[in-house]
């Protein structure tokens, strides 16, 4: 449900008409969200639609060039500092600092919140307690990002914003970063994160926000993402062979016939009936349709719908 | 404060752990120290010369006597077609030639007659003109007071070897404050490197999230480099005094007050360099343009009065010439350039003038 009528002041995070351009690209083109206390919101979309230079804006990092920004109550650009105390962010950054040690590089950026930060709980939150005295530089991807993401907690931060936070990991070492963010949610933080990966957002974020070009396109719960536009499946099957598209619009139940790349989807309000008409046809014909495969609608398809093409590409 | 100290430990830490840099930025100028203190005072600057006596009397083993004891040879005695081999293959510098009939000459003389003088005969090599010239300035003053005391004259006149500043400032104690002065020169301007280092790989953003100030930021990069300069300044004044022998002069506290301004000044230039240079080989590209003039161009490997006059009004315009300059006048009394006064303004013009260039052009991210 979109947070109509809820007071903005209530928003830990509110964005408001924000743009942005760099020279002739306009990365942010009138961007509005608010995110409430405890949520997971996500920022989906390609590369380049924009997501990380909205979030650094938010962060404090880039000035908008017009609209208005407010975290944790406070405008971003009045009160920069006071608000990067109370929030903790992850960049796609490279190794910092790679010559110091994973728990020296801990307690230098407690330092800078000017607080001891819980390091032993870091360390073991994040996996990353056999580690504590090796020299980042040495660590593998998964734990340069996991130790991104612990320098994110230091200040025991209010909001932890988080770009990209399981780009260039392997599923397991993505599963146990899923397991954090997680945490950190269930510790009443609010969390804002941008992803390119459909899967992410579905397991993760509470609400959404698909972007592109630097605008968002629709915004929500993933149900309501597919729900808005898709109440029905898809029948899918392998695309050579298959009978002629006059034939398979006129099947019982289906609405559109869509040719993908080698495959064939039949969008339907009733999956047994149009299965049902698909089998006798290519009966008749002594086939059968190849891979038969029944989806759901998935945020790929609430992006293809939404852009006209899809998000891998 | 206690974010300041903490970022500055932090650099260090990274600084002493990075071998590369560690040698480069400490190992480097002490090499080069020794390498042109060797050069510089290599063999005492002691003359080869060959001895040829055709006379074998009294008199020229008197002069024998008096070359070996007071004058910077080493006499090889030989006859004269041995001794020109000699020089001709470059084992003697040059030839002095006592000829026969010396002794009767002054025999004569002493029995009160007026006989024709004899002449000993120096030969040099005219294509090695300082050699030359000064083999031919020990022969004529050893042959002076030779004549002197032969003829029974008291001296009336003599010359008392003295130095005032100096003009006469040996090779090594002219070096070691120039190369301090290129070392700090150097640390400078390579601050450029790791800043957009840590800008390319969005460090300085990741920082920028924190609620660190920037000054904490800047205030922390200028103190690492001041503590690398002490270190470099020490080991360089060590190794010139304890190796070198060079005597240091002045006052230490005008010493550190310029190894600082200078060490801020050429920070500040690595900064303006880093406001340009987006990449890190751009940086090292513009690195190399600012450094080779000014090492070359700043009186540090040569007095500025070998260079031609166009030349040296480019050095005038150099910052290293004054802190070399400066550190000369006051680590070993060298002949000033210019006054100390104007050596600490025209530093600090430049630390001003490039303090106000990065702060408009330095970009964070």
């Amino acid at each position: 449900m979109e947070m109509v009528g809820r007071a903005r002041e209530d928003a830990v995070i509110a964005v408001e008409d924000v743009r942005k351009a760099y020279g002739d690209v306009q990365a942010v083109d009138g961007v509005s969200f608010q995110v409430a206390k405890g949520e997971i919101f996500g920022l989906l979309g390609p590369n380049g639609a924009g997501k990380t230079t909205t979030m650094e804006m938010i962060e404090g990092l880039h000035a908008p060039d017009s609209g208005e920004i407010r975290v944790l109550g406070m405008d971003v650009r009045r009160s920069a500092t006071a608000i990067k105390s109370r929030v903790g962010v992850q960049l796609q950054t490279a190794a910092l600092y790679p010559q110091l040690t994973v728990t020296e590089l801990i307690e230098l950026f407690g330092s800078f919140f000017g607080r001891r930060p819980a390091t032993e709980r870091l360390l073991q939150d994040l996996e990353l307690t056999e580690k504590r005295d090796a020299r980042t530089k040495t660590l593998s991807g998964g734990q340069q990002q996991r130790l991104s993401v612990a320098l994110a907690l230091v200040n025991d931060p209010e909001v932890v914003f988080l770009d990209e936070p399981t780009t260039g990991l392997d599923p397991a070492a993505r599963q146990g970063l899923w397991a954090v963010i997680r945490r950190m949610q269930s510790e009443d933080r609010t969390i804002l994160m941008t992803t390119h990966y459909m899967e992410e957002a579905e397991a993760l974020c509470d609400r959404l926000a698909i972007m592109d070009h630097g605008k968002i396109l629709d915004s929500g719960t993933v149900d309501d993402l597919i729900g808005r536009r898709f109440r029905e499946r898809g029948v899918h099957f392998r695309r050579a062979g298959a009978p002629d598209k006059d034939k398979l619009e006129a099947l019982p139940a289906v609405s559109r016939v869509v040719y993908e790349e080698d495959e064939v989807v039949l969008y339907t309000g009733d999956v047994p009936a149009t299965i049902g008409g698909l089998l006798e046809l290519t009966g008749r014909a002594r086939t059968e349709p190849a891979d038969l495969m029944v989806r759901r609608a998935s945020l790929e398809d609430v992006f293809l719908d939404l852009t006209g093409r899809a998000l891998r590409d | 404060m206690q974010r300041l100290l903490a970022l500055t430990i932090a650099n260090l830490k990274s600084f002493t752990r990075d071998r590369a840099a560690l040698f480069w930025t400490l190992a480097f100028p002490v090499v080069f120290v020794i390498l042109f203190g060797t050069i510089f005072s290599g063999g005492g600057a002691a003359y080869e010369l060959g001895w040829v006596d055709q006379d074998s009397s009294p008199t020229s083993a008197a002069l024998r006597e008096a070359f070996a004891a007071n004058a910077p040879v080493e006499l090889t005695d030989g006859t004269w077609e041995e001794s020109k081999a000699r020089m001709l293959s470059g084992d003697v510098d040059g030839i002095l030639l006592i000829p026969k009939g010396l002794q009767a000459v002054i025999d004569a003389a002493q029995a009160g007659q007026h006989p024709d003088p004899v002449s000993v005969t120096i030969v040099t090599d005219p294509s090695r003109s300082n050699t030359a010239l000064a083999l031919q300035q020990i022969a004529t003053g050893l042959v002076m007071a030779a004549n002197l005391r032969l003829s029974g004259a008291s001296p009336l006149l003599t010359v008392a070897p003295d130095s005032l500043q100096t003009n006469q400032l040996n090779s090594v104690s002219y070096f070691v404050p120039s190369i301090l002065a290129m070392a700090l020169m150097q640390l400078g301007i390579f601050a450029s490197i790791p800043l957009v280092q840590q800008r390319e790989k969005l460090i300085l953003k990741r920082l920028n999230a924190t609620p660190l100030p920037r000054w904490v930021l800047v205030g922390s990069n200028v103190l690492v480099r001041l503590v690398i300069a002490a270190v470099q300044t020490a080991l360089i004044l060590g190794i010139g005094v304890a190796l070198l022998h060079v005597e240091i002069l002045g006052d230490p506290l005008f010493i550190v007050g310029f190894v600082v301004l200078g060490a801020l000044t050429f920070t500040s230039i690595g900064y303006v360099i880093a406001s340009f240079a987006r990449t890190e080989e751009a940086a090292n590209g513009l690195t190399s343009v600012v450094q080779f003039p000014l090492m070359f161009l700043s009186g540090i490997f040569f007095p500025l009065e070998v260079l031609p006059s166009w030349l040296k009004s480019v050095a005038t315009f150099m910052p290293l010439t004054y802190l070399g300059d400066a550190l000369r006048q006051t680590m070993v009394g060298g002949t000033p350039f210019v006054p100390l006064p104007v050596d600490f303004a025209v530093l600090a013009g430049w630390l001003v003038v490039t303090l106000a260039i990065s702060a408009r052009f330095f970009r964070w991210q």
